[in-house]
């Protein structure tokens, strides 16, 4: 077999070494550096795209966290104005509510005020008939003149009771 | 018709010797210039526009790179980083070497035990010198596992020694007989082919598959030497 001609050795290893010297050389100073460089620039790039990225993203947040303050804020002012419309209708209402109230309650009074004058002069006619009609059945009856003073006393005393 | 054993003669290209010893440059040589230049070219032409998306040449250089630098990084660790540019181009050299032998009436260096083994020996010695160097003599507990009683040393310490020892005659002989059966393996059965007339068919068809074989041993083989080495390294640096 030629692999065990010793003879072929010394070439065969002597060559080795110089071009696998030169190989190591080529591949260590400028094949390998070049491609550490390509691989770590495109590292670099994807970082800082990704980066970008991240900090275009952060402002969308914050915009869309503004919009949404924005809208919160509108919310809570159109909530309050509806609120304070709704309190003054709501005042309002009670204002004209008590007004009638008290309207009505003048009215009830009076008209009782008045149902109760009705009640005394009436009262009064009753008594005054009463004193009349009592003379005339005494006078018819037995014969006896009753003064008016004295009958309206006793008419008084009894309806006073 | 060639012999099987004929593919792998050295044959003299110029004659050269210094202070008695033959330097011939030979077949052999020239196959390995030829692989350092493909190995050069394919690394530095397809790198030279360096883009950020790569193309189709650069991608395969760069998965080349990436591939050696993670299999020095989950063998050996960070610590393996200063070997990186060794370990590629030994990995680059023996696959470019393994895989231009399977060009028809090429020569494959990687074929001789010479060269196997003077490859393997500059890694064992070299992964020896970082041993002592990052450890000091402690680096002979390599030999004595921490932990181990005391009792077990007479076995444990030959076994140990010979299975150190024993490295770099595994790493050159693994790859030289790989490639040498492989290409016996070809010419033997190609042999075949024109000599039994119509049913050389049968023995082509088994070429076929075998040449596709061989294609796969040839990355693996390259692959095993990078990942022993790779592994020998880390005994090295991070002891058992």
């Amino acid at each position: 077999m030629p692999q065990f001609d010793i003879a072929t050795f010394s070439e065969q290893i002597f060559w080795l070494f110089v071009i696998f010297a030169i190989l190591y050389f080529l591949m260590s100073r400028i094949a390998l550096p070049k491609v550490g460089e390509v691989l770590e620039r495109r590292q670099k790039t994807i970082e800082d795209n990704l980066g970008k990225a991240r900090a275009l993203k952060d402002e969308t947040d914050a915009a869309i966290a503004k919009y949404e303050a924005a809208l919160a804020e509108a919310r809570d002012a159109a909530q309050a104005d509806i609120r304070e419309a709704s309190e003054k209708a709501a005042a309002e209402q009670a204002k004209k509510t008590e007004a009638m109230v008290k309207k009505l309650s003048k009215k009830t009074s009076d008209a009782e005020k008045a149902i109760a004058d009705a009640k005394a002069d009436a009262m009064t006619g009753v008594a005054e008939a009463a004193s009349e009609i009592a003379r005339e059945a005494t006078d018819k009856l037995i014969g006896v003149k009753v003064q008016a003073k004295t009958a309206d006393k006793a008419v008084s005393a009894i309806v006073g009771e | 018709m060639a012999g099987p054993l004929e593919q792998f003669e050295i044959k003299p290209l110029a004659e050269l010797s210094v202070a008695g010893i033959d330097i011939s440059f030979t077949n052999s040589a020239l196959w390995m210039v030829i692989a350092a230049v493909l190995v050069t070219g394919f690394m530095t032409l397809s790198m030279r526009r360096g883009a950020l998306v790569p193309g189709r040449w650069q991608g395969s250089a760069e998965v080349m790179y990436e591939f050696v630098a993670n299999m020095l990084k989950d063998n050996v660790g960070s610590a393996g980083r200063k070997y990186f540019p060794f370990v590629f181009t030994l990995f680059m050299f023996v696959l470019f070497g393994n895989l231009l032998g399977m060009i028809p009436h090429s020569f494959t260096f990687t074929s001789h035990i010479a060269v196997t083994f003077a490859m393997a020996l500059v890694i064992f010695l070299g992964v020896t010198v970082i041993g002592f160097m990052r450890h000091g003599t402690h680096y002979l507990r390599m030999f004595f596992p921490e932990g181990a009683p005391i009792a077990t040393a007479i076995i444990l310490i030959p076994i140990e020694i010979i299975s150190y020892f024993s490295r770099p005659f595994s790493l050159a002989i693994r790859l030289f007989a790989n490639m040498t059966v492989g290409h016996i393996m070809l010419k033997v059965i190609g042999g075949f082919v024109g000599l039994i007339g119509i049913l050389g068919v049968l023995p082509f068809a088994l070429l076929t598959g075998i040449t596709v074989l061989e294609f796969g041993i040839a990355a693996l083989q390259a692959y095993v030497y990078t990942i022993l080495t790779c592994i020998y390294l880390h005994d090295a640096i991070h002891m058992h």
